[in-house]
């Protein structure tokens, strides 16, 4: 008795499994799978800290030490224009959702690959390991904006009333943030080289965003509406900074092009996810 | 179509054919010929046409040898696989052991792992509290509830997994071969949790290697071979055709080694089918290469290399030549069914020749009575016996 069978000439054509992608029944699902989200991102946030001396002082110490090192190396060799505003102060809001864009990034993109062991043996929405990475993402910020209250009480800078704009510009980041890491958690299944890759890109991707430097300091006005549509982080730290310190609104053009882009983005990254979803098990 | 019903029809799957070598330059040369144009490397297929039905409440049992695509098919049942081609339908909540630590975080606790387990199965927080208890009694695990699972030993971690699935209430248990892992007495508890399950009306699915098991739990059977459904019915008579053919393949692998058997016959009185109680005569004829003094041993099996029974004896063996070893048995102590006849020959504790399958042969005569209800296996003893019965 071999393994090896005689082979069939193969199945009727019509009857070939398709994927066909129902928006409703997708977003019921996902719906349904809420307390599995909250679950994997406790199970996450618990098992990073297990065995650890500091525990949950991590998640407050890794991004005030980031903050001081930049704060030192920045704040002294580049002469940048923080509008009147101590550095730290200026770095620190455009680090803040720059840090929890490369965390969601991070953890996100392997999130796939690093939950296999479900994915291949239990049933879930699949989007849900990426996305409750996400969640853990806004835990951690959620820790480390309590650095950005000490900064604002030690320096005594009060946020300024156009600070109701922190909603929108939060929505296009999180829709952005959704649609990249999906994405790739995605891809980084067929090619595990993006692995190797991407906390790399991360690291230097930190220079396309204006985290040490102002918007205008970056790119030049006229390539701004460009930079917008590829990277929608980048009008959007600017305008956090802007509303909360300067008191402006933030620049509209360049919001409502990154708006556009970030659904773009979440759309595109939620179809190819779900078409590549049917063979992650095949490849695990 | 109601909950805890299972349909999959013309379920076709295929894999990418074995993958180029790490190495970097076979991946080059793969490159190479790819950007040339040519064709490429195939597939195979791991399911063919495969049709799976099964309705609310029944047991069936999954069997094959390695590589037949039984955990492939469970795999798109649950469906975390997609089938390339056909239909799948499976109705009603599915909890799933495919593999001993399917849905077991190391770093977490026991008891977070529960929740967690019971969450992925789609059950409110409440509805696995209400359970934990049992769950935790059951898989023996009071005191390692609050240790990470990562400290756990290999079976208690497949008692951990086996104690979600069966008590969380799901209306289709799939079981993928878990219960190697466990000592006997926690088989024998997983047999009885899964006919409890059973009664409970939730669908079953079993895939063992364990066939004794597979009968003890499963009505019905099929036997997947190379993809193909080779076998669907009921399951004494599908596990029967599959040990037959298990052992059938054996028997052909006969050994070259100083000893060999050339012929090896059981029968009956006056050369007929052996019958239950009653004399039978073993004959084994060996062919040998070197005088020496071995032991001769023959044993009487269902399927497995573990006999019913075993005889032995010392037998002085020819420098070059045959030598034929008759056994006889006053009264044959087999029931009904077809039965293998295994040999080996020791010195010590060297194999001389290997144990393996030389024959096999049909015993006719009586049926064993039949055993209490969730009794896994039942030796295939026949022990002659009279009985008084007497109000007192």
């Amino acid at each position: 008795m071999s393994s090896t069978a005689p082979a069939l000439s193969g199945p009727a054509p019509e009857l070939i499994y398709k994927r066909r992608i129902r928006p409703i029944q997708m977003a019921r699902e996902l719906w349904h799978a809420r307390p599995l989200i909250s679950a994997l991102t406790e199970r996450e946030f618990r098992a990073r800290y297990k065995q650890t001396k500091m525990g949950y002082a991590w998640a407050f110490f890794t991004p005030l030490i980031m903050m001081v090192v930049l704060a030192v190396f920045f704040g002294r060799a580049a002469n940048v224009q923080a509008g009147g505003f101590p550095y730290a102060v200026f770095l620190y809001v455009g680090m803040l959702p720059w840090t929890f864009f490369q965390n969601s990034l991070n953890k996100g993109g392997v999130s796939i690959i690093s939950n296999m062991s479900l994915v291949n043996k239990v049933y879930c929405p699949r989007e849900v390991f990426p996305l409750s990475a996400i969640a853990g993402a806004v835990i951690d910020l959620g820790i480390a904006a309590t650095i950005l209250v000490g900064l604002f009480a030690g320096y005594r800078v009060m946020p300024e009333a156009e600070s109701v704009w922190v909603p929108v510009l939060m929505l296009i980041q999180v829709a952005f943030t959704i649609g990249v890491t999906v994405l790739l958690s995605a891809l980084v299944v067929y090619l595990r080289d993006l692995r190797q890759v991407l906390p790399m890109i991360l690291q230097f991707a930190i220079f396309a965003v204006p985290v040490m430097v102002g918007l205008d300091d970056l790119v030049a006005k006229s390539w701004q509406p460009v930079a917008s549509a590829l990277n929608p982080m980048a009008p959007v730290i600017d305008g956090y900074r802007r509303t909360i310190l300067f008191g402006e609104p933030p620049r509209l053009g360049l919001l409502a092009i990154a708006s556009v882009s970030s659904l773009v983005y979440l759309i595109g990254g939620y179809l190819v996810f779900k078409k590549l979803e049917t063979g992650f098990a095949d490849v695990a | 179509m109601p909950k805890g019903s299972i349909e999959a029809t013309h379920v076709w799957k295929r894999f990418r054919a074995d993958p180029v070598q790490a190495r970097l330059r076979a991946q080059i040369g793969a490159l190479g010929q790819r950007l040339k144009g040519e064709r490429r490397r195939g597939w195979r297929w791991a399911l063919q046409d495969v049709d799976f039905h099964v309705n609310p409440g029944e047991s069936v049992g999954l069997v094959g040898i390695n590589g037949s695509g039984k955990s492939t098919l469970l795999k798109i049942l649950t469906q975390v696989m997609y089938p390339y081609a056909g239909r799948v339908d499976v109705r009603g909540r599915i909890g799933a052991l495919i593999e001993v630590r399917a849905g077991i975080h190391p770093e977490l606790t026991g008891r977070e792992n529960i929740h967690l387990y019971g969450t992925l199965l789609g059950l409110a927080r409440k509805d696995v509290a209400s359970r934990f208890d049992e769950i935790v009694e059951f898989a023996q695990l009071s005191d390692a509830v609050d240790r990470q699972v990562k400290f756990y030993s290999s079976g208690m971690q497949m008692r951990l997994g086996f104690g979600v699935a069966a008590f969380l209430q799901p209306d289709v248990l799939l079981v993928d071969e878990v219960l190697a892992v466990g000592d006997t007495s926690f088989q024998q508890r997983c047999i009885d949790r899964m006919r409890d399950v059973l009664a409970e009306g939730t669908t079953l699915v079993f895939v063992s290697h364990d066939l004794a098991a597979v009968e003890g739990v499963c009505e019905r059977a099929v036997w997947l071979h190379g993809g193909l459904t080779r076998e669907d019915g009921p399951a004494r008579e599908v596990l029967n055709s599959y040990r037959q053919a298990l052992e059938q393949v054996a028997e052909l692998e006969l050994t070259d080694g100083p000893v060999r058997p050339v012929k090896a016959s059981v029968s009956g009185v006056d050369g007929q089918v052996p019958r239950s109680q009653e004399p039978c005569e073993i004959e084994l004829v060996l062919q040998s290469d070197m005088a020496r003094s071995a032991g001769v041993c023959i044993g009487v099996s269902e399927g497995t290399p573990s006999p019913i029974f075993l005889l032995r004896r010392d037998v002085p063996m020819p420098a070059e030549g045959l030598v034929e070893v008759r056994c006889h048995i006053d009264r044959l102590p087999l029931p009904r069914g077809r039965y293998f006849l295994w040999a080996g020959v020791f010195r010590g504790t060297n194999n001389i020749m290997a144990w393996h399958p030389v024959a096999h042969f049909d015993v006719t005569g009586m049926d064993l009575d039949a055993g209490p209800p969730g009794l896994v296996r039942q030796s295939p003893v026949h022990v002659a016996a009279s009985w008084e019965i007497a109000e007192v």
